[in-house]
């Protein structure tokens, strides 16, 4: 079997890929939905491909790896190894999870993360609001019972808490976490009152995670970690380096993290294990939460997922702006995930509609917190190509043909 | 000031970046002649730039340096950052290198990593008549970097060289691993050993190594050639396109040995130099200033590295005329650890034709080159000359 085409459309904001071979097989995947400007990244690497037996997906992705990079550099490459198991997997007629490893579990467990836009009358980031956005997560279809919240340098708490830390708010930065800096005691105060409220609120049976950053200097880092050891978060996510952070500093992680016994959370804009390296062999956090959409693709989490587990640390996969293909990677490789993983989080920004134009999930999947592991032959889903088409673009619009 | 706009366009093979403000100031900046595809990674930072101050660079990099990675995702970034620091110097009427703390040296020494010609084989009698040659050069270049091993055709051409895979030779960056075979390693030890008796003390050898061995076979070959006062022996582990360092790895091999060890083009920050820095994971580092992140980048970790007595031999050799008037102003401000700037020449004969102040005459003497006296970056593009080399969608690049 050989690789004939590679293209990329966009449809929503979110890049969609299309691998075809000549023995009639189609592989389909999906970009992090805020990333269309991707698109030319991925069409400059359809002449490495074409002509690959798509079935040898390492073989291809030696030829592919080493033009990515941290986030957003790691989505092509990491998109593409996803349709490669997709083809590879329909070729012999098997669900992904068989062909890395097998499944351990039939259920994969999936957290949500809450956003202020999507609760109804909205929630300001005061302790009432984060009661509010509690409860709204608790009523949520799905009945999820691990949530995370975005709070302080990862949300707008930075700009709407007046003199919330000791650097410039900035209104127009071109991307989205552009923060860092000392925080104020009442900045802290504030921080610690909204999660605790948020917490309370919760009450027995749930639990959550807050995403923080990045931007903390490790000092914040500390005291916010130790404030909250009372509280059991389940961690705190990318306080020092994160989302679009160039590069790890795992040396200050691991000050943080061997200082306190709230779990200490970060990876999601790490692209290939080698860049996990120090970070796990050191024990520099207690959780990592690499992405399948931009770490390089499913063999390579796996792989950090159990290099993780021989350092006893765990796994929360990142998720959130994967779409509904990226859902289904996430579920056939999470089936294969050591006992390490907690939970990966679900890609809820995805609108409806494309539950119209794909088959494979029928309708949000999430009973109890778990998703289903599907026997479909491999990621599956598949795209309907009459309805798909209507959401094209002009420039797209040969996607399908 | 206010920047009006941000175009690329690809003359030649280069990626060049126009910067253009509301005062008629424009700076440029240069990209690998290898990275012919990075013009859309370029543009998309136009929305966050345009109205920004350009002579502002750092609030200006603060903007957009979080959308760069290891290479070749560090080009636009660093492109942009030199087209800034060029307007900023033109601004001010001085050359950039006043703008990053002053020049340090009247001239700046380089290295010949770029003027070739195609060696006659990869036997040991074809290194050393290929050293002969570029020792005889008028530039009198101080010292000579060869490709070795992964880093050349002898990994193709010697039979048998190592037991990895061979990856087919059409992608500029496709890596090949394994290990050395004993009669590979022999080979190169000739190849070093007719090298340095056409050389002798006279002219430094350099050996670009890599990337693709394992840790074993570097520290064997490094020991063994420890006789001969290699310059250094680069990219061994981790290099050129490999998009992690691997520091732990490097620190092994070159506590191993007395031959110096370096490393660093793919890099992208001083963050991610941190590691290799401060554990004394090498002896040289060589950051490209078009793929680091830019000049001021370059400047930070060649002081942190000559705070931990680690040498600097900024990379440069695909970077262009313009990418010379980059390493020039930079590598005028730089301590004491500076080596040497591996020199970039014209990729095509015709780019002497269309860039305007450069010196008269040769350009290398004595392995030093001037430093450059007009403002900013210190050179420019001339447009009439340049148009027959645009393509007909970047006609409005210089408009």
């Amino acid at each position: 079997m050989k690789i004939t085409d590679l293209k990329c459309a966009i449809i929503g904001q979110s890049p969609v890929i299309r691998i075809t071979t000549d023995e009639g097989i189609t592989g389909w995947s999906q970009i992090e939905t805020p990333k269309p400007y991707v698109k030319p990244q991925v069409l400059s690497l359809k002449d490495w491909i074409v002509g690959q037996d798509p079935r040898d997906v390492e073989r291809v992705m030696r030829r592919i790896r080493v033009r990515g990079g941290f986030k957003p550099f790691g989505s092509a490459v990491s998109a593409i190894e996803h349709a490669l198991w997709d083809i590879a997997g329909k070729a012999l007629n098997t669900p992904v999870y068989r062909l890395l490893g097998g499944k351990v579990r039939d259920k994969v467990r999936t957290y949500r993360t809450l956003y202020q836009a999507e609760v109804p009358g909205g929630a300001p980031h005061t302790p009432d609001g984060y009661r509010k956005w509690a409860q709204y997560g608790k009523s949520l279809p799905g009945a999820f019972h691990l949530f995370k919240l975005p709070t302080s340098f990862h949300s707008a708490m930075v700009r709407d808490v007046p003199n919330y830390f000791y650097g410039d708010v900035l209104r127009d930065a071109p991307y989205p976490y552009p923060h860092k800096g000392v925080q104020t005691q009442a900045g802290m105060e504030h921080l610690i009152a909204c999660v605790t409220a948020a917490k309370e609120e919760l009450g027995a049976g749930y639990n959550t995670a807050v995403d923080a950053g990045p931007g903390y200097m490790p000092l914040d880092a500390l005291r916010f970690a130790k404030a909250v050891e009372h509280l059991h978060l389940m961690w705190v996510e990318d306080m020092i380096t994160g989302d679009y952070s160039p590069y790890v500093n795992h040396d200050v992680y691991r000050e943080v993290t061997r200082s306190t016994t709230t779990p200490i959370h970060t990876g999601e804009q790490i692209y290939l294990r080698q860049n996990y390296k120090h970070l796990i062999e050191s024990h520099a956090v207690h959780v990592v939460g690499p992405d399948p959409c931009d770490v390089g693709g499913l063999a390579e989490i796996k792989w950090v997922a159990e290099h993780a587990d021989l350092h006893g640390i765990a796994i929360a996969p990142h998720g959130t702006a994967n779409g509904i293909f990226g859902l289904a990677a996430l579920v056939q490789v999470c089936a294969t995930m050591p006992d390490n993983l907690i939970a990966f989080e679900y890609p809820a920004r995805f609108e409806p509609y494309w539950y119209d134009i794909t088959e494979g999930f029928d309708g949000m999947p999430v009973k109890d917190g778990m998703v289903d592991v599907p026997d479909r032959p491999g990621l599956g889903v598949n795209f309907i190509a009459k309805e798909a088409k209507k959401y094209l673009t002009e420039g797209d619009a040969d996607f399908f043909d | 000031m206010k920047i009006t706009d941000v175009r690329c366009a690809l003359i030649g093979k280069h990626p060049i970046v126009r910067i253009v403000t509301d005062e008629g100031l424009h700076g440029l900046g240069e990209v690998e002649f290898t990275k012919p595809y990075i013009a859309p990674w370029v543009l998309h930072f136009r929305t966050a730039l345009i109205g920004e101050d350009p002579t502002d660079v750092e609030r200006c990099m603060l903007k957009i340096r979080q959308r760069g990675s290891f290479k070749p995702h560090g080009a636009g970034v660093s492109a942009i950052e030199h087209a800034l620091w060029d307007i900023a110097g033109k601004a001010a009427g001085v050359p950039v290198y006043k703008l990053l703390g002053g020049k340090v040296r009247d001239q700046v020494r380089v290295y010949n990593g770029s003027i070739r010609q195609k060696r006659t084989g990869d036997r040991p009698e074809d290194y050393a008549a290929d050293v002969k040659w570029m020792m005889e050069r008028p530039e009198k270049f101080f010292m000579v970097k060869q490709g070795i091993s992964f880093h050349s055709n002898m990994k193709r051409n010697v039979p048998d060289f190592h037991y990895g895979i061979t990856q087919p030779p059409d992608y500029h960056g496709a890596m090949d691993q394994g290990q050395i075979s004993e009669r590979g390693m022999a080979h190169m030890f000739d190849c070093v050993a007719a090298m340095k008796e056409v050389l002798g003390d006279k002219v430094s050898l350099a050996l670009d190594c890599g990337p693709g061995w394992f840790l074993p076979d570097a520290i064997r070959f490094a020991r063994a050639v420890e006789k001969y006062n290699i310059m250094w022996l680069e990219d061994m582990l981790t290099g050129d396109y490999v998009p992690w360092v691997n520091p732990q790895a490097y620190r092994e091999l070159t506590l191993s040995t007395s031959t110096p060890i370096h490393t660093g083009e793919q890099i992208y920050l001083r963050h991610n130099f941190k590691e290799l820095i401060e554990t004394q994971a090498v002896r040289v580092v060589g950051p490209d200033p078009a793929d680091i992140g830019g000049i001021a980048e370059l400047k930070w970790v060649a002081e942190h590295a000559y705070m931990h007595s680690i040498m600097m031999a900024p990379h440069g050799t695909a970077n262009g005329l313009l990418g010379l008037g980059a390493l020039i102003n930079v590598c005028a401000t730089l301590p004491a650890n500076y080596i040497a700037f591996e020199y970039p020449s014209a990729s095509d004969p015709w780019w002497h034709d269309i860039i305007t102040g450069l010196p008269e005459g040769q350009i290398v003497n004595n392995s030093m080159v001037d430093l450059l006296p007009a403002p900013g970056l210190g050179l420019d593009i001339d447009p009439k000359a340049a148009r027959p080399y645009l393509r007909e969608e970047d006609a409005g690049f210089f408009d």
